[in-house]
């Protein structure tokens, strides 16, 4: 291992032919820095990063990234539950229109029992008075319009008492 | 239960005797119809005798103890006071009420002439 100390890593640094080898151009090379990276050379040690300064400082692999990639993670999730939440609206607003149509439909069907049962109703009234008075007309015959054109008032005298004595006996 | 029939042949025939203008209509009615057993046949009959509004008729249903708006029931008096209200021409029957008020033997039939009479006053 080398010398990691910030004197000997000054040195390298400035005094590169001290530390540093020359290396033959080699067009075979696969390194990809080896042609712009310190015009060839190649350095022999790390020094950019000290393992001293690794154990103090957090590194970006480490806690950041992970709150960075929790963080996009969870801000992903918010969009994702806003796009989900607009969705569900959407479906209650759906839901709602097809619930108060529903509704209506059957406001509509409630409103259309009463008039049919009216109409019934009228057409039984109807088909009764017709019953009756053509029941009148070929039994009796008694109407306002006979009796208070009549001019025999011994038989309209007749006609009240046996009318009304049918009525006394039936009560 | 009376069948649908009879009563309506009676109320045809009270109000076609009624509207009949013969006047010994007046006596059929108060003999046959208001001294029936039957408070609807009462009722009809003192109805018809006061839409005659004449003299006669009108002083059956006013003046005769148990008959038109002196009647047991309650029914049939409020129904003849009823129509007497509701006469265009009140000036007979007010005649009669006014002649009851201050001539009729019976304190009842006086104090009943005497509230109709000041219900017709203020219609």
């Amino acid at each position: 291992m080398a010398n990691l100390s910030i004197p000997s890593i000054r040195e390298r640094l400035f005094n590169t032919s001290k530390h540093e080898t020359t290396t033959q151009r080699n067009s075979n090379s696969t390194n990809p820095f080896a042609a712009s990276s310190f015009k060839g050379n190649v350095l022999t040690a790390d020094v950019f990063e000290s393992s001293s300064k690794k154990a103090d400082q957090p590194s970006f692999t480490g806690k950041l990234k992970a709150s960075a990639l929790v963080g996009s993670i969870s801000g992903i999730g918010e969009k994702f539950q806003n796009m989900i939440n607009s969705v569900v609206a959407f479906g209650n607003r759906m839901k709602e229109n097809v619930v108060n149509g529903w509704n209506k439909l059957n406001n509509i069907e409630i409103s259309f029992t009463p008039a049919k049962e009216k109409a019934v109703s009228m057409f039984n009234s109807m088909k009764d008075t017709l019953n009756t008075s053509v029941s009148d007309l070929i039994s009796s015959g008694i109407s306002v319009k006979s009796v208070s054109k009549m001019d025999d008032m011994a038989a309209a005298r007749q006609l009240a008492t046996d009318k009304i004595a049918q009525w006394e006996a039936a009560a | 239960m009376v069948d649908k029939k009879i009563v309506k042949d009676v109320t045809n025939v009270i109000e076609g005797l009624g509207l009949n203008p013969n006047p010994e209509t007046i006596s059929i009615l108060e003999d046959v119809g208001t001294n029936s057993k039957v408070d609807a046949i009462r009722e009809m009959t003192a109805r018809a005798l006061v839409k005659k509004n004449m003299h006669d008729s009108l002083k059956i249903v006013i003046t005769n103890k148990g008959k038109g708006i002196n009647d047991m029931s309650t029914v049939v008096a409020m129904s003849t006071i009823n129509e007497l209200l509701s006469l265009d021409d009140k000036s007979e029957a007010m005649k009669i009420l006014e002649d009851t008020v201050e001539m009729h033997s019976d304190e009842e039939v006086r104090d009943n002439a005497r509230s109709v009479k000041a219900l017709m006053a203020l219609s």
